[in-house]
């Protein structure tokens, strides 16, 4: 490596080893002191707190607090997956989008093409939901509900900060 | 592991609020926090190391995946396709295909759903390549019947902000306190 120290930066337009070293540090502790990432790193705080800045302006990377459904007063968490013909899946998936409970809609290679996930307060809201799916949705062929039970694993390291 | 999933602890309005406001930055102070919601700043702190020591709320770092690879970097953290695996289980061999797939590390998050032994993998994966090799290690898997792969074309909507994210683990921790 050459003597080029991590430079300050407005805005981030890419991440780059500083960065990365600096979001490993905080996926330990997201809400670890400048200071202190920065004497793991052999960094001024100064530097660290301007790096997290940069990055967040930039829109590559946020420091989140991600919230379980039961928080906010959700019974249950299903991914309802659409079969769509006839129609564009985008049209179908931003009609879903639109729905308070709808937490995200994807667009996927599968045979069910919009992807959402859905949280309910109770059963009764989750059976209205996937026949107005079917009923009021022009262009749904069919409905697949995946009713999340147990979690294993979640690891948000990644998502689409932009939408 | 239990079967039985555990009684999760309750939580209020104040959780609530504190959850909204971390939503959006959680390294937000939490002297400002307690200021707008007229509590104090222990309170917070308590609020939200409850919170956390149950599993509810966790503060991470999301790289966004289309600028990360707009971007160009490769490598090292910066996923940039997401996919999901749904795996239908051979009667009996849940466990052992759940221990299998945790063992992949581009599985980012793994539920199982609904009374028919079904498995869903949420996985972030660097290239398409890492999308064949993942489908290559779990078709390979003993114990699954079928395994049906939907690889991310578009988001439409993002929620980062509530999902699914207390494990089992978590909720065990919890209970044993």
């Amino acid at each position: 490596m050459s003597d080029d120290r991590p430079q300050r930066r407005p805005r981030a337009t890419a991440l780059d080893e500083t960065d990365h070293r600096i979001i490993e540090v905080l996926a330990r502790d997201g809400r670890a002191q400048s200071t202190t990432i920065g004497e793991e790193l052999g960094l001024s705080g100064n530097l660290v707190a301007n790096r997290i800045r940069a990055m967040d302006a930039g829109g590559l990377m946020r420091v989140v607090a991600v919230a379980d459904y039961r928080i906010h007063g959700y019974r249950m968490v299903a991914r309802i997956r659409l079969q769509v013909t006839g129609r564009a899946p985008i049209e179908v998936a931003r009609e879903m989008a639109q729905r308070e409970d709808v937490l995200s809609v994807h667009i996927t290679s599968g045979r069910y093409p919009v992807s959402c996930l859905y949280a309910f307060h109770n059963a009764r809201e989750m059976l209205e939901a996937v026949r107005n799916a079917s009923a009021d949705i022009a262009g749904v062929e069919d409905v697949d509900v995946e009713l999340v039970n147990n979690v294993y694993r979640y690891v948000p390291a990644v998502g689409p900060l932009g939408t | 592991m239990p079967m039985e999933t555990p009684e999760y602890p309750t939580t209020d309005q104040l959780d609530r609020d504190i959850a909204l406001m971390l939503a959006q930055d959680a390294r937000l102070s939490f002297r400002k926090i307690a200021a707008d919601l007229g509590v104090t700043e222990g309170t917070v702190r308590g609020r939200v190391k409850r919170l956390q020591g149950a599993g509810l709320l966790k503060l991470v770092p999301i790289i966004d995946i289309d600028r990360a690879r707009d971007a160009g970097t490769g490598g090292q953290g910066s996923g940039q396709h997401m996919m999901f695996v749904t795996v239908r289980c051979a009667s009996g061999k849940l466990n052992h295909v759940r221990e299998a797939l945790l063992a992949i590390p581009q599985v980012s998050a793994l539920y199982d759903a609904n009374a028919t032994p079904r498995l869903v993998a949420v996985c972030i994966l660097p290239s398409l390549d890492d999308a064949a090799i993942v489908m290559n290690q779990i078709l390979s898997l003993d114990g699954i019947r079928e395994a049906e792969s939907e690889l991310v074309l578009q988001s439409v909507k993002y929620n980062a902000a509530i999902g699914p994210i207390a494990t089992l683990e978590d909720l065990t921790r919890q209970s044993t306190d």
